[in-house]
């Protein structure tokens, strides 16, 4: 009981940060329609860039981490000019592929410059403590990531319904066009979302990095949150973050009770279950198509 | 498509011919010839070459089919062609049935697979169904790599059994020339017959919009599996052709990388049109050797970059082509093929 318990927790803490990253997604798909599939390569990227700050030149972590959260901003917000914006109105299939672009290039970029450093891991530095509430044992990184993670998510909701820039983020979410006319500059809030995306894919990627090793297999992670997203449905914050817990749980539970292989699959075959019953997600829009 | 000044079309027969003009029906046999005589005069190098892009190209075929013509997204390709190569390698491995009569298998046991995971399409698209696809691509290594390693050769690799018809063993590099030679060929008209028919038309419409497709009478549920079937089937039929060809065949030849390689390969060149696949299989491969060819002298050039500096920049370039040729030139290097013909045809009088 106990146990099932810990892995619940376990599963959460997981999903939670699957969660960030799938809102990373949502936010750019909001922002621009742009389905972002290079989210796992930022991810893998974003935790190399933190690594090589904290890791490599030895800063202090909490500089070094907004040094990286900074680059990886810029970057993300570089990305609207190029190669987005010149494909405005191209359609769907050449968007996905554009991101796909991307992704392959990070890939590379990754391996370039950092393939030569192996099994590397960011420094230790939260005590390795165990907290028990209610009698169930807790590390202290899960605790961390949990509230670092909570702590994000207010934010974000926090700035998205209480600032002005939130407010012309939203507006246009709702409508290009409508947010335009209304004094908005559209291809400024839609490259604030890339920026937050990376800064978020790169939170992740340390989250992820710090608990089981920097590779190139963190861009698998954030495919899985991609499937997160989709599970929820790709119009709510709300629901990526569902959407993250319930693949984060359904993973970590097969990956005890059944095997380490199954674990892998599990995200999709929760993916394509959803999608295939409701295929908008569990919190997503109902689109009403017309010729 | 324009002719040349000159040449006009007065009967139906002659409006839908492939190759129109004497110089056009010259040419193709005259590129088939040179083919046929291509191992005399090449090294071994190109010959490797040449049949690895030849395959690519009937996979890619199966591609366009499925995501040019019929519109239906798919990046789980590359998983196509690891169900056809397991299939047919472990059934001739496992039954004794002739390898060669088991390649088609594979690639109608990839064609089944193909329609299992295209259900989704009926009910999403776009983005949604390329993540479904994706889906697919884990799901089928998986099913390679963990349930059943002893039968399928886990992680690690299967040894696929000689490709033998009658007493005639397929083993040297020219040997197999002569057989992909003739399945590209085959593959390729397959492809251009296949979207000239009824069935290519109705995937057009579908591409274009599919919920005008239905209100004119085309069957989605139909065409939709069908358009994956037959993609799949050439992917199944390309796979289980390197199978035969590489001897040795791991999850690691089928990953993600190589599903979102053969859409790009597609996107450079040219999505829905017959030349697209071959245009874009020999521009990417060649780009791609350019840059193995160039990364020693970088390397030595600047030698404090990572010891796998080939596989880096392979990726690199990759990525960069796609998206210049997204910007620059959407409609693939075919247009730009189109664009000479047509220059060709006009000069001196261009306009």
């Amino acid at each position: 009981m106990i146990n099932l318990v810990q892995l619940l927790a376990t599963g959460v803490s997981v999903g939670l940060v699957y969660g960030l990253v799938a809102v990373g997604f949502v936010l750019i798909y909001k922002g621009s329609r742009i389905f972002n599939f290079a989210q796992g390569e930022m991810v893998m990227a974003g935790a190399f860039l933190t690594w090589t700050f904290i890791g490599l030149l030895k800063l202090p972590i909490i500089p070094g981490l907004l040094l990286s959260f900074l680059l990886a901003g810029a970057v993300g917000y570089g990305f609207e000019r190029f190669p987005f914006r010149p494909m405005i109105g191209q359609p769907i299939l050449a968007i996905i592929m554009a991101t796909m672009g991307i992704a392959v290039f990070l890939h590379g970029l990754s391996i370039l410059l950092w393939a030569n450093y192996i099994g590397i891991q960011f420094p230790r530095f939260v005590p390795e403590k165990m907290f028990y509430p209610l009698g169930i044992p807790f590390s202290s990184v899960t605790v961390g990531s949990l509230v670092l993670v909570l702590a994000l998510v207010v934010v974000f909701s926090l700035f998205f319904y209480f600032t002005r820039t939130g407010l012309h983020m939203r507006a246009a979410a709702e409508s290009h066009q409508l947010a335009q006319s209304m004094g908005i500059r559209v291809t400024r809030v839609v490259a604030l979302s890339w920026a937050i995306a990376a800064v978020v894919s790169t939170v992740a990627g340390f989250l992820f990095g710090y608990t089981r090793g920097i590779d190139t297999g963190l861009a698998n992670l954030g495919l899985v949150a991609i499937a997160a997203a989709l599970v929820g449905g790709l119009e709510s914050f709300k629901g990526a973050l569902m959407g993250g817990l319930i693949i984060g749980v359904a993973e970590t539970l097969t990956g005890f009770y059944v095997g380490r292989g199954l674990k892998e699959v599990v995200p999709y075959l929760v993916m394509v279950a959803v999608v295939y019953y409701k295929p908008y997600g569990l919190f997503g829009l109902k689109r009403i198509e017309r010729v | 498509m324009r002719l040349p000044s000159g040449v006009f079309n007065v009967s139906y027969m002659q409006d839908m011919m492939v190759f129109r003009t004497r110089n056009h029906r010259l040419g193709i046999a005259g590129l088939l010839l040179a083919l046929l005589a291509f191992p005399a005069v090449s090294s071994h190098y190109f010959l490797v070459l040449f049949n690895t892009v030849a395959i690519t190209v009937i996979s890619l075929q199966g591609l366009n089919i499925l995501a040019g013509y019929c519109g239906q997204i798919s990046i789980g390709h590359s998983a196509f062609m690891a169900v056809g190569a397991y299939s047919s390698a472990l059934l001739a491995g496992h039954t004794g049935i002739p390898l060669w009569f088991c390649m088609p298998l594979g690639g109608l046991a990839a064609g089944l697979a193909g329609i299992l995971f295209g259900l989704p399409s009926l009910k999403v698209k776009e983005f949604y169904l390329a993540l479904t696809t994706i889906a697919a691509q884990f799901i089928v290594i998986y099913l390679i790599k963990t349930p059943f390693p002893e039968i399928t050769g886990g992680a690690i690799a299967l040894h696929v059994p000689p490709l033998a018809v009658g007493g005639f063993i397929f083993d040297s590099e020219v040997q197999f020339f002569y057989l992909i030679l003739p399945a590209v060929v085959l593959s390729t008209f397959l492809a251009k017959s296949l979207t000239r028919s009824h069935v290519g038309r109705a995937f057009v419409a579908i591409r274009d919009n599919d919920i005008a497709a239905e209100a004119m009478g085309i069957n989605l549920y139909r065409y939709k599996l069908l358009a994956f079937f037959i993609g799949c089937f050439f992917a199944g039929a390309a796979g289980a052709l390197w199978a035969a060809y590489v001897k040795v065949i791991s999850p690691d030849d089928f990953t993600l990388m190589n599903s979102i390689w053969l859409m790009g390969m597609l996107i450079v060149g040219g999505l829905g049109s017959t030349l697209g696949p071959i245009f874009g299989a020999i521009f990417i491969k060649a780009l791609n050797e350019l840059v193995v060819l160039a990364s020693p002298v970088l390397s030595a050039a600047v030698p404090q970059i990572g010891g796998q500096i080939s596989a880096a920049l392979v990726e690199m370039v990759f990525g960069l082509t796609i998206i210049f040729f997204l910007i620059y030139e959407p409609r693939g290097l075919v247009h730009r093929w189109e664009i000479l013909k047509e220059s060709y045809r006009l000069w001196p009088f261009s306009y």
